[in-house]
């Protein structure tokens, strides 16, 4: 606050500073004159030591070393590797390849957190706020057999669910075929063969494993809502669509940033269903994502300096992605929050 | 289970990574993690008593630690070898450490940057250590093969010919090579008498057998998404069938113009057209390879399949009952070959290597040693249905495989007219060149677009400067 009601006399601000400067003195002599007891120096190390060493450890000396590796021309066989520079980035940026797999990164992580989080948005309000228009706010019927229905496939694990899907997909032989040829479509396409239908054939069962987490998130999130608001906007008329958009969504934006967030770090990872499902990386390289290349560049070429340099690029494209959600949703919120204060 | 790995090896990688300073405080139970920095093994080698007995000199009652690639062939063979070892009486209580793995890079990568790699190791399949990152780390093997077998022969002269090709780098053997592998296609012999099929001679015959298989409903060709580039490996043997080292040596050594020689182009026409004739079955670049490989073996539907010799083996449970199967050599352009007839690709596969700082080289030999002998090798064959390099250990009959009879028929008409291709393993290539064989076997490229991406993936290598060439002749 400003400093000249300070210098000009005693208001009611200068007092509130004056009790909060007072109250912070009172604790400080505490620490200042305690005694470095053996409890206090074991407690310190324990609570404090401890877990910043760890930290020290395992997450930022990774990070630092990894950013070091990044720039050797290290074979990750021998413990000789010379300092490059930014060579391996230079390198990256060249690679034709590399780039298309960034693209597919990005193309995942705008298309997936999209997908799931509608469907997902759709379902939770059907399960919550969906059922008759008369009486209590309620989901359809058997909401909860559909809750748990929707939450199987995100029991089972990732690799087994790409195991699963790449043998429905099989061109000749799989059950989605099968199931075609049976309705009497005769061009049957190779789904997972053909780069028109590769990368949409695995967006889907992404989405397809995730969406039921998300949307119990999201039934958490609107059971948060008291009811009397529903009930409230329903006696104002308000049908189901507008009730989800104008009551439901602005106060769950929280929980949707946050599934946003995750569901992006995840597509731009997507390693566990790229290589279950199309573990050469696609015809024509069409569904190769960055951590696939930077496996196959470490471990099948020998190139770890410029294998961890991708592991940088990746991490740097996660935070950016992070960011710009956060940023997005606070453009969205911002007019919102003015309008609360 | 992917993924799994992956986390398991980059922790291990970036701990084993931790400087010593960051270590200090938690004392020596993390300081044991590997460390690019650290050195360990080497040096002080346990020695025992060089004999002809013991040509290595294994030190008595220590230990030897071996891991084996667990793939086709499984480890059981070199199980056995560590039997015979370990009751060898002239080794004084050896005692031999069989590990399996199915990712030999991910997994001794520490062990190699600690400087702790084990004894003897098969660096075989996909996740085999690249070959250029661990040249200079490996004992050379000659000495291997200038001692005597178990039974007292010099086992150099129990070989087939040609068996240090594929393991010698820059003029160093490194790597012995244990199972005889044979490069053709493979097809029913008893669906080719039913039907009076001739078995083709060369490129040119292909198309006449493809319209006769599409008049029995039948295709020509089959592929899987993992296994596309066995058709590579069918193009570029035949080419150097075809027209021999004028072929061979640019590929080998990545030449600006490798790829645009006219047998390798003529022969890429030819499968463009089968290809574009609907003779190579669609849809393969969707399927798992071993699916359709058993759509090959099982249903029949495609007359041929080019692969090595571990087809039988790997396809053993589904196999039609009535398939005889056997092989021919891959088949030149058309018949002005320039090779000597019967030439193949036929090379020793499963190498092993005995790395520089292990804590037991001489235990490591002495365990390769075993399993070149006659023993050893004849028990291999007859259980893996396969010939290992040791001569003479396949009878007549193959132990009742046709397909094993064929491969020792080849090998015979062939001599010493074998040759290998090791640059693609060699640069870890293949991995890129699988979504090019999709796409162009799927019939979305054409002859100039495939041989366009081929040849930038192999000027790619040839220009990087952080990848070491070796020259192969």
């Amino acid at each position: 606050m400003s400093y000249s009601t300070v210098s000009g006399g005693p208001g009611l601000e200068t007092a509130a500073v004056t009790a909060v400067q007072a109250g912070r003195r009172k604790p400080s002599r505490l620490g200042r004159h305690r005694k470095l007891t053996f409890d206090y120096v074991s407690f310190l190390l324990v609570f404090l030591g401890l877990p910043l060493a760890i930290f020290l450890i395992f997450v930022i000396s990774p990070f630092v070393q990894a950013l070091y590796y990044a720039m050797t021309n290290w074979t990750g066989f021998s413990d000789a590797m010379d300092f490059i520079g930014i060579d391996n980035f230079v390198k990256l940026f060249n690679d034709p390849i590399f780039l298309q797999a960034m693209m597919n990164n990005i193309v995942l992580a705008i298309i997936v957190p999209l997908v799931t989080i509608v469907i997902a948005l759709v379902f939770a309000s059907m399960i919550t706020v969906g059922g008759p228009s008369s009486g209590q706010v309620r989901g359809l019927q058997a909401s909860s057999f559909y809750r748990v229905i929707s939450f199987f496939p995100y029991v089972i694990p990732a690799i087994v669910i790409a195991i699963l899907w790449n043998m429905i997909y099989t061109p000749s032989g799989g059950l989605l075929n099968g199931i075609l040829g049976l309705i009497g479509v005769q061009d049957q396409p190779s789904w997972l063969g053909d780069e028109r239908t590769a990368m949409g054939a695995t967006i889907f069962v992404i989405v397809w494993s995730m969406v039921g987490f998300y949307m119990i998130l999201f039934i958490a999130a609107i059971k948060g809502i008291p009811s009397e608001t529903l009930e409230a906007a329903r006696i104002d008329g308000a049908g189901r669509f507008r009730t989800v958009t104008s009551i439901l969504l602005p106060q769950m934006r929280d929980n949707v940033q946050t599934a946003y967030i995750y569901l992006g770090i995840m597509a731009l990872d997507a390693f566990v269903y790229m290589v279950g499902l199309n573990s050469t990386g696609g015809p024509g390289n069409s569904t190769l994502v960055m951590s696939q290349y930077l496996f196959r560049t470490a471990f099948e070429k020998g190139q770890f300096g410029l294998a961890t340099a991708m592991g940088v690029v990746l991490a740097v494209i996660t935070l950016l992605f992070a960011a710009l959600v956060i940023g997005v949703f606070r453009l969205i919120g911002g007019k919102d929050e003015g309008g609360r204060a | 289970m992917e993924l799994n790995d992956a986390s398991i090896s980059r922790r291990n990688l970036l701990r084993g990574a931790a400087t010593a300073a960051l270590l200090l405080p938690f004392g020596a139970t993390l300081a044991s993690c590997a460390a690019p920095s650290g050195g360990g093994g080497g040096g002080d080698k346990p020695a025992g008593e060089v004999s002809a007995d013991n040509p290595f000199g294994v030190a008595a009652n220590s230990k030897v630690d071996a891991v084996i690639f667990d793939g086709g062939y499984g480890i059981d063979y070199v199980e056995t070898s560590a039997k015979i070892m370990q009751g060898n009486k002239n080794l004084d209580g050896v005692s031999v450490k069989v590990a399996s793995s199915t990712k030999i890079a991910q997994e001794l990568q520490p062990r190699f940057v600690g400087g702790n790699p084990p004894d003897l190791i098969d660096n075989s399949g996909a996740n085999s250590i690249g070959w250029n990152t661990i040249l200079d780390q490996l004992e050379t093997l000659d000495d291997v093969l200038d001692s005597n077998n178990l039974e007292g022969t010099k086992i150099s002269d129990t070989l087939f010919g040609g068996v240090k090709a594929p393991g010698t780098f820059d003029g160093r053997f490194v790597a012995l090579n244990y199972v005889m592998t044979v490069y053709g296609i493979w097809y029913s012999s008893s669906l080719f008498e039913e039907n009076g099929w001739d078995v083709p001679k060369s490129w040119q015959d292909l198309k006449a057998l493809g319209e006769k298989a599409k008049a029995k409903g039948k295709y020509l060709f089959l592929w899987g998404k993992e296994a596309a580039t066995y058709y590579q490996t069918m193009v570029v043997d035949s080419a150097v069938i075809q027209a021999g080292d004028d072929v061979r040596i640019p590929l080998e050594n990545l030449d600006a113009k490798a790829w645009s020689h006219p047998a390798i182009q003529g022969i890429l026409e030819i499968l463009h057209d089968l290809i574009a004739s609907g003779y190579v079955k669609p849809g393969g670049g969707g399927t798992q390879f071993t699916q359709a490989q058993a759509q090959w073996s099982l249903d029949q539907e495609a007359l041929l399949y080019p692969s090595g010799s571990w087809i039988e083996n790997e396809m053993k449970k589904t196999t039609k009952d009535d398939f005889k199967m056997k092989g021919f050599p891959e088949l030149p352009l058309d018949t002005s070959q320039t090779t000597p007839a019967g030439t193949m690709r036929a090379e020793a596969g499963e190498p092993f290597i005995v790395p520089k700082k292990a804590k037991n080289v001489a235990g490591g030999k002495e365990l390769l040693r075993t399993m070149l002998s006659k023993e050893s090798a004849t028990a291999f064959a007859k259980n893996k249905l396969a010939p290992t390099i040791v001569k003479d250990t396949v009878p007549a009959d193959g132990f009742g495989s046709t397909a094993l009879v064929s491969q020792s028929e080849m090998l015979a008409s062939a001599g010493e007219n074998v040759f290998t291709i090791k640059s693609f393993n060699l640069y870890g290539m293949n991995s890129d060149q699988l979504p090019i064989w999709n796409s162009f076997l799927d019939g979305k490229m054409t002859v100039a677009e495939i041989t366009k991406q081929l040849q930038g993936l192999t000027d790619k290598v040839r220009e990087d400067s952080s990848v070491t060439k070796i020259e192969i002749k």
